[in-house]
């Protein structure tokens, strides 16, 4: 019986496996018959495109589908007796964090880990610094090359700063990880109470799902989090500026426009277009007054000659004195325009 | 006592190779998925500015409605997931209703978008889509319809130029933004903002996006992609699935004086509710707020929790306060099923008793 169970279990991974790379190597033709110019494009191909990105998109699954690989590694369903230690097991073959999988996989170019940025500066200065690491940044520095020795014990300071930082991030998700396992147990434990039992491989990974989402939400609410998380962000920023500064200065070297300079150039053109359109409703209302200003004179205008002229000479207002009252009036209000001007004829009439 | 776990061997091969199956042929179904498109239901622009629209969407009669009404969405994501698909669309519905709807679409800033303030689009963009919609309508005053960040803009909008909004509707809007619950709010209280938008310039969507994501990193990123693999074989529900992500991923990067502004002001100094926020040298007091307001919010919304939303009820002006709990989450208050039985009827009775 023994050995038929565990020639069961072989043919059962071995099955798994099988599958896994199948479709595994399913994934990889896609991806490299992906590229619109072929294999021979591939030279031209920035590093981490297509083959990456459809990683990425594919990555959930691959999670899902380590998990399926890891129950089945860890004899989960071989013995009823003791599913604590099936799980223990389970969670082994995941590396212990199925929780920072997640994490990992959506990494992305915007969100990218400064981990890789550290190691690309590293790798792209190595002769500048043989053998100093971070001590880099205690050095005093002194001579023609000063400044620009400041700036890069300033940026390595900063890297050394975030990893730390990084380092305290990670942690607390490494801890959400170990309570989401734990809070799984209590989860399953809870319905040996119940008449409920977790008869598949999705629904215990449903289950480890919530109970992760649950302490993960737990801490990411937590004080410390939001420490770890508001000061890794910083430590973020810290270095990306420095960075810039860096860039900055190669750019002027080359005769490039900078970062900083584009900038301040957006900010001066929006700080103008905001005072431009700041200035034209004061415009509009100074226009209006002018007109009604000009249209008061016209009535004084007309009313002083209604009251000097012989009533022999009057005559009702010129047409292209009313034209213009008229059009002063429209301005400021059709329909007032209309009855005003009805009004300033009428009065003249009646005199006459 | 039975075992919790009965996990029989044949049975969790089976899964598997059933899964692996699933797979496989689906993927031959993504192979060949064109992407997918939106309702795209008919509309006219009315009005245009730099990179914002402002359109009136097009029913099958004319509205009944005599107020039209204006969508404002929030600056990130886009205004199409009130009109994601044909039948899932809060747009068709409310204009199925008879009310007359135009949508305010703010389109992608760039890097000359960069020192965009929350005055240039509250007092700015806003305030002319406003009379663009009242111009276009022939009215004084219209109704504002205005989700999330959208609903916060409408809300400060409606205290410092009530006289052009006759009702304001919020959804889903952030009004308390230290609430115990809200995650993104913790995690922006240590955040140096300045910094931040000095060193990176406008905020990229994908970086957002990425937060999002980490607010549930498993359910939103593992389980619902295993999901996916249930419904692979089904080319109506994968294309609504592919909908919802172009959807969510297809976001505008943040303008960065406004993302900042935004963090400082309402995150991080909660000042819309402590009565002393200033935009544009406006005060923006919400008990100035003396239109009927009608606050709808998600149960089950992780992205602004119940009580962020409920908040308002105690700092509006108006007499006429009307809430409603929606049983869904942030987005299935749009497009869920029982979203479009429930939320655009509410919406049109809601109207119809004070146009």
């Amino acid at each position: 019986m023994a050995d038929q169970a565990s020639d069961f279990l072989k043919d059962y991974q071995a099955m798994a496996q099988q599958s896994w790379d199948a479709w595994t190597r399913y994934l990889q033709q896609q991806t490299a018959s992906a590229g619109p110019f072929g294999a021979g494009a591939a030279a031209f191909t920035p590093a981490g495109t297509s083959d990456d990105l459809m990683a990425r998109s594919m990555a959930a699954l691959k999670g899902y589908g380590d998990w399926l690989q890891g129950a089945v590694s860890s004899g989960m369903g071989q013995g009823p007796a003791d599913w604590q230690q099936s799980l223990q097991s389970l969670f082994s073959t995941l590396g212990g964090q199925p929780f920072a999988h997640a994490f990992a996989s959506i990494d992305s170019e915007a969100a990218k880990s400064f981990g890789q940025i550290w190691q690309s500066w590293m790798q792209a200065n190595p002769q500048g610094m043989p053998g100093m690491k971070f001590d880099v940044e205690h050095m005093a520095a002194f001579g023609y090359t000063r400044e620009r020795q400041r700036l890069q014990q300033a940026l390595a300071a900063a890297m050394q700063d975030y990893l730390e930082w990084s380092g305290k991030y990670q942690s607390l998700i490494q801890r959400a990880n170990n309570e989401g396992f734990e809070r799984l147990q209590l989860k399953i434990a809870e319905l040996t109470e119940s008449s409920k039992q977790v008869e598949s491989l999705k629904a215990l990974y449903d289950l480890w799902v919530d109970a992760a989402e649950e302490a993960y939400a737990k801490i990411a609410l937590s004080e410390e989090f939001r420490h770890a998380y508001g000061e890794m962000v910083n430590a973020q920023g810290r270095m990306r500026r420095l960075q810039q500064q860096q860039l900055d200065a190669f750019c002027r070297d080359m005769g490039m426009p900078t970062r900083n300079e584009v900038t301040s150039l957006g900010k001066r053109m929006h700080e103008l277009r905001r005072e431009v359109r700041g200035q034209r409703p004061a415009q509009e209302g100074d226009e209006v007054a002018a007109l009604r200003a000009e249209v008061a004179a016209l009535k004084r205008q007309l009313a002083g000659k209604a009251e000097t002229a012989k009533p022999a000479e009057k005559k009702a207002p010129s047409r292209s004195g009313k034209r213009a009252m008229d059009e002063a009036l429209d301005v400021r209000h059709p329909k007032a325009s209309s009855v005003a001007a009805r009004k300033t004829v009428a009065r003249g009439v009646k005199r006459k | 006592m039975q075992p919790p776990l009965r996990l029989d061997p044949a049975a969790l091969m089976g899964e598997i190779a059933a899964f692996q199956r699933k797979l496989a042929a689906g993927m031959d179904n993504l192979k060949h998925q064109l992407e997918p498109e939106y309702a795209n239901t008919p509309r006219e622009l009315v009005y245009r500015e730099d990179k914002l629209s402002v359109w009136r969407m097009k029913g099958q009669g004319k509205p009944t409605a005599t107020t039209p009404t204006l969508i404002v969405y929030a600056l990130v994501n886009t205004v199409w997931m009130t009109d994601l698909q044909e039948d899932r669309s809060m747009v068709r519905n409310l204009l199925e209703q008879g009310e007359d709807v135009y949508l305010l679409d703010w389109g992608y800033p760039d890097a000359a978008d960069r020192w965009l303030t929350l005055d240039d689009y509250i007092n700015g963009y806003l305030d002319r889509c406003v009379d663009a919609v009242r111009k276009s309508a022939g009215v004084e005053a219209i109704n504002l319809l205005g989700i999330c960040q959208g609903g916060t803009f409408s809300l400060c909008y409606t205290a410092t130029h009530g006289e052009k909004v006759k009702n304001l509707i919020t959804m889903v809007t952030p009004v308390d933004f230290k609430t115990p619950d809200n995650m993104l709010s913790s995690w922006s209280q240590h955040l140096d903002v300045d910094l931040f938008v000095d060193t990176m310039g406008n905020i990229p969507a994908e970086l957002l996006n990425w937060v999002y994501l980490t607010l549930k990193p498993v359910r939103l990123n593992q389980q619902k992609y295993v999901g996916l693999v249930d419904i692979l074989d089904n080319p109506k529900e994968l294309q609504n699935f592919l909908r919802m992500e172009r959807w969510i991923f297809d976001s505008p990067d943040q303008a960065g004086e406004a993302f900042r502004e935004f963090i400082k002001e309402f995150y991080q100094q909660n000042k819309l509710i402590k009565g002393d926020l200033i935009i544009g040298g406006k005060p923006v007091d919400l008990g100035m707020i003396t239109q009927p307001v009608l606050n709808i919010f998600a149960e089950q919304d992780h992205l602004v929790p119940p009580d962020a939303s409920r908040a308002l009820e105690k700092h509006v002006g108006s007499t006429d306060y009307t809430q409603i709990a929606f049983k869904g989450g942030h987005i299935g208050i749009y497009v869920s099923g029982r979203a479009q039985r429930e939320v655009p009827p509410a919406i049109h009775q809601w109207l119809s008793t004070r146009n």
